[in-house]
């Protein structure tokens, strides 16, 4: 037994050294700038990062970024994207660096001097290619002012600051041209069900709760615990909602023979006057630009009246 | 006295013919390093002087840990083999995946919560997964255990019933993480992938010092498999020896699975086609699954970064599903034909 | 050498499983623990090997006890063969055989030494297990395994050879097998104590029985003195006739068949039989719950033995005579004493005319009569006649005739309203 101790021992101590060494080397490397333009960022997650200049040759991981890089008019900057980056469809065109599992040395053959990644990719990916000298930053937004934020920053790290700032006043400008009919008093606020899955929609503090209270209705799984919420049947059929929305997609499921057919579902206001509507997945899960087209869209699913 | 003095020949020269193997092994070990550091990304020239980089930085080490990992699946699941006089053991069996797993999710759910993100959660999430695993592969132990002896059989069925209680546990978290789902499923399915110095360096010193202790045992592993009695009286001290040789795979297993996720089928098979080289003699079947697990993995993860593109978990499982099948059958075919 | 176990006792989760053994084992004797299941000759066993440590006492080799000797030493004092050795792996016999070598090599991790082979080879061929050297150990039958194992034990070298219930699954050839190959190797100088559960097996090859019961010893020596039948009432508790084996010279236990044993009530019934007549039927009276009593039979007479392995009470006389007065008074004394008389298909001579006779008496005395195949008795009379008439007599003044063994049970139980 002495024996085991003694091995704990050690490999506690190589883990607590390991560890204590990779972390102080991994934030070294990464915020390794030379002299001369170098220029500091502060990505979504508060992480410092200098470059050298600005880039010339960019990699996005991730669909997000993607399209804030090409709506701000830097798409040309752009020389791989992941697999999942499909908008827009200059894309198609664009290297393909992996899906699932990135192609790291794929990437670093690219020789690209920055990457822009979502905080759904594995940090330890990025932070090999951050030690291989290619900087990253990451994308995080939770709420529509964050994106205005994430684009901001995206403009100002490509030298398109001017083109970001016109596209955040514009995109302002038709969140304003929505809000304006739909938040109008003496509207009605139709009951809203929204499914990005089969029984999995959106709770309070999620994108698409706010999107449904922006386009003037009422999501009706507001009182649940949590942003991404599962609900039951009973849960829906009580809660009747006069308008059912799900989103399509490449990985998605859904469509309206199957909902409808539900049981009890036929009971509910939206299905007997078949107000069930689909909307493209990307426009309301990918938290970039083109939110607010999920949003004009899913504004006039809940208000044709007024649109 | 000449009938006598063949058969002596005859096995002895058998032993001889399986310390050759053995040298073939270490050759196929080092063959395999120097090719496999060359497969990788096929759009690039061998002259780009990016290579020097690449290799050094992402293909090496990479490498290694593929192979630091594999030596070590192999070994520990021998031993867990020898442990439970069961041929259909692997290093898993005790809870170190399910622990790890459990661990892993627990860590990415909390961080969601309290913010720890990016390059802390890489971080903490090898911690949590050693812990989890450790705490199980303790837990199973003392259930396992009675009054200072180990139950092999006990063992077996609370590693069993830890396991799915466990990964009960995991499925409930994944449930409620959703988003954070992705960050795991990476974890989960065993992937040598953005492998780094620091990792090959902290597997290494567990595994080398692991491999080393099942060396030494060797023959006390045999006669283990000879049950509780004829051990004892053999001079094997079979109680001692189980508590060490639980300790040193869990302790190697823990580790390999921080880093790298759940690569399965390697401690099981690995162990499986060495017997079939050099025989069931844990002298030699120990050096044997290190070099053989070693020079699987480092080709599994070859391909599984060049061809196929998925994790490294999902080659081994591809592979080790129908040889799993294929053992059972031949089992079953022996046990009949008696 | 010799020995010696002085006072152990032992627990297991708070129950006394040895209480107060002491027992001594001389070299070169094979000696077989037994006892019913759980009666703690396995604990013994564990307890001399050193795999289990006593709460008190203390197992002795030439005075040094067993717990202070090192694994080596040990190791090449006793050898143990387990009840079985299941193998899931692809060892051959050889293989099997060489790990018992371990305790002789220098180190752990020096090779094998020309010496460990031929020690392999030598005790592979004395068990007769050399020819499959190359096999597979578990391709093997059950009793080739079992010599397998004897082989490694034996290539230990020990001084006493210790196996627990070799035989238990093994078919019939495979434990004479074993048991042959154990009396060889006792012949040549071997100490064995083996645990064992079948006595016939056990009184023919041991010298020694050490009946175990309730962790204590119940009785201790060789295996005739050891298998009463009192010895195995008590502590098998089932009924057995024990007899001594003219070939084999051996303790041979049969149980008895107990199978449905009515209330004892004890009616006396007399036997009038011979000739191997009597016998199953006194058997199967008792089962029935009768006192059954015989006579008048020949001491040579099968019945006789058969009556005196049942403790029934017998009138007997001397081979080839006639039947005597007093032998002739003692019948009919028992007769009087009895309820119920049953007159045997025996063949009928001068000398056991007198056996018929009786039965007359027992009518006249008004007891109840039966007779047995009484339409038979035309073979079996050699007087002339005489026994026909009287049978026929017997029957036309009362008595029953019984074709089939199994009626007479129902029929008495009938006529005395049993």
């Amino acid at each position: 037994m002495v024996k085991s101790v003694f091995m704990v021992a050690i490999v506690v101590v190589c883990l607590v050294g390991g560890f204590s060494g990779g972390y102080l080397a991994a934030s070294m490397i990464s915020s390794q700038g030379s002299n001369g333009g170098a220029m500091t960022f502060t990505d979504d997650q508060g992480r410092n990062v200098t470059i050298d200049g600005y880039p010339e040759r960019i990699v996005s991981v991730a669909p997000t970024p993607t399209e804030m890089l090409f709506a701000v008019g830097a798409g040309d900057l752009v020389v791989g994207v992941d697999g999942y980056s499909d908008y827009p469809v200059a894309t198609e065109n664009i290297t393909k660096v992996g899906d699932f599992e990135l192609n790291i040395e794929q990437i670093v053959t690219l020789k690209p001097d920055l990457i822009l990644s979502s905080d759904l990719v594995p940090t330890e990916d990025l932070e090999m290619l951050a030690s291989n000298g290619i900087p990253y930053l990451v994308i995080a937004d939770e709420t529509i002012n964050d994106v205005f934020a994430s684009i901001r920053l995206v403009g100002n790290v490509t030298n398109h600051a001017a083109d970001a700032t016109a596209l955040v006043s514009s995109l302002k400008a038709r969140i304003t041209a929505v809000t304006n009919i739909t938040l109008a008093a003496g509207v009605s606020k139709p009951k809203v069900y929204i499914e990005y899955y089969p029984y999995w929609t959106f709770g309070p503090g999620s994108f698409g709760n706010d999107l449904i209270k922006l386009a003037g209705g009422k999501n009706v799984a507001d009182d649940q615990n949590n942003e991404y919420a599962s609900v039951t049947d009973e849960y829906v059929v009580a809660k009747n909602p006069d308008i059912i929305v799900y989103t399509t997609g490449a990985y998605m499921p859904n469509n309206v023979t199957e909902i409808v057919s539900r049981p009890g579902w036929s009971l509910v206001t939206a299905v007997e006057n078949s107000d069930v509507y689909p909307l493209d997945d990307n426009l309301i899960s990918r938290y970039g630009p083109r939110i607010v087209d999920g949003l004009e869209q899913l504004a006039e699913i809940v208000h044709p009246e007024l649109f | 006295m000449g009938k006598q003095a063949g058969s002596d020949d005859r096995f002895s020269r058998i032993r001889q013919r399986r310390v050759g193997m053995l040298l073939l092994l270490l050759d196929l070990l080092i063959v395999s390093v120097m090719l496999c550091v060359f497969i990788g990304y096929a759009g690039m020239s061998v002259s780009d002087p990016l290579i020097v980089q690449i290799i050094g930085a992402i293909r090496l080490p990479r490498v290694l840990l593929a192979g630091l990992v594999g030596a070590g699946l192999a070994c520990a699941g021998m031993a867990m083999q020898a442990v439970f006089r069961n041929s259909m053991a692997d290093p898993f069996i005790i809870g170190v995946s399910s622990g790890a797993a459990v661990g892993a999710a627990a860590i990415g759910m909390i961080g969601a919560g309290i913010g720890i993100g990016g390059i802390l959660l890489s971080f903490t999430q090898p911690m949590f997964a050693f812990l989890g695993a450790i705490i199980t592969v303790f837990a199973v132990y003392k259930l396992g255990t009675a009054k200072g002896k180990v139950h092999v059989d006990t063992l077996l069925l609370s590693g069993v019933a830890v396991a799915a209680f466990l990964g009960a546990m995991t499925s409930f978290m994944i449930f409620v993480a959703n988003k954070q789902y992705d960050i795991l499923a990476h974890w989960l399915l065993g992937s040598l992938q953005a492998t780094n110095w620091i990792e090959v360096g902290i597997t290494a010193f567990p595994v080398i010092i692991g491999i080393l202790i099942i060396f030494y045992y060797g023959r006390d592993l045999n006669v283990l498999l000879l049950g509780e009695e004829a051990a004892h009286n053999l001079g094997g001290n079979p109680e001692s020896l189980k508590k060490t040789m639980l300790a040193v795979a869990a302790i190697m297993t823990s580790v390999a699975v921080a880093f790298t996720g759940i690569i399965g089928f390697v401690g099981l098979m690995i162990p499986h086609m060495m017997r079939l080289v050099v025989g069931p003699d844990h002298r030699m079947l120990a050096p044997a699954s290190v070099l053989g697990g070693a020079s699987f993995l480092i080709w599994a993860d070859a391909l599984s970064r060049s061809v196929m593109m998925v994790p490294v978990g999902v080659v081994t499982a591809l592979l080790g599903g129908p040889f799993f099948l294929f053992l059972l059958r031949r089992k079953k075919l022996r046990g009949d034909g008696e | 050498m010799k020995l010696e176990i002085k006072d152990l006792a032992l627990s297991f989760d708070g129950k006394k499983i040895l209480k107060d053994i002491s027992l001594s084992v001389e070299e070169g004797e094979f000696l077989s623990l037994m006892g019913p299941n759980g009666s703690g000759k396995t604990t013994l066993l564990r307890c001399i090997m050193n795999y289990l440590t006593p709460e008190h006492g203390a197992v002795l080799v030439d005075m040094k006890s067993v717990h202070t000797m090192p694994d080596r030493e040990l190791a090449q004092l006793f050898a143990v063969v387990p009840q079985t050795s299941q193998m899931d792996f692809e060892f051959t016999a050889y293989e099997m055989v060489m790990m018992g070598r371990t305790p002789h090599s220098r180190s752990r991790f020096s090779g094998l030494s020309k010496r460990d082979d031929e020690a392999v080879a030598e005790v592979m061929r004395c068990t007769n297990t050399w020819k499959f050297a190359d096999r597979e150990f578990s391709g093997l039958s059950g009793g080739e395994r079992q010599r397998v194992i004897i082989a490694r034990a034996l290539a230990q070298e020990p001084k006493i050879l210790l196996l627990d219930e070799p035989t238990v699954f093994l078919d019939i050839t495979g434990q004479l097998e074993i048991m042959d190959l154990l009396r060889e190797l006792n012949k040549g100088g071997l100490t064995i104590i083996a645990v064992m559960h079948d006595i016939n097996l056990a009184s023919r090859y041991c010298s020694k029985i050490a009946l175990i019961h309730e962790g204590r010893i119940e009785s201790h020596g060789k295996p005739e003195e050891v298998f009463t039948p009192e010895n195995i009432v008590r502590i098998y508790d089932v009924d057995v006739i024990v007899r001594k084996d003219p070939l084999t010279n051996s303790v041979s236990v049969i149980p008895r068949n107990t199978s449905s044993i009515s209330p004892m009530h004890g009616t006396r019934v007399h036997i009038l039989c011979g000739g191997g007549s009597g016998g199953h039927l006194a058997s199967d009276l008792i089962d029935a719950g009768y006192a059954p009593s015989a006579g008048v039979i020949n001491v040579l007479d099968s019945d006789f033995e058969l009556a005196k392995d049942l403790h029934v009470p017998v009138v007997t006389e001397i081979p080839f005579a006639q039947v005597s007065d007093d032998a002739y008074s003692q019948n009919q004394k028992m007769i009087r004493e009895s309820e119920a008389v049953v007159v045997a298909d025996f063949p009928v001579g001068p000398g056991n005319l007198r056996n018929l006779e009786a039965a007359m008496l027992a009518l006249e005395w008004g007891k109840a009569v039966f007779v047995m195949n009484g339409d038979s008795i035309g073979d079996r009379d050699f007087v002339g006649g005489k026994a026909g008439k009287i049978v026929g007599d017997l029957i036309r003044k009362g008595a029953v005739t019984v074709n089939e063994k199994r009626e007479l049970i129902a029929l008495i139980g009938k006529k005395l309203g049993r």
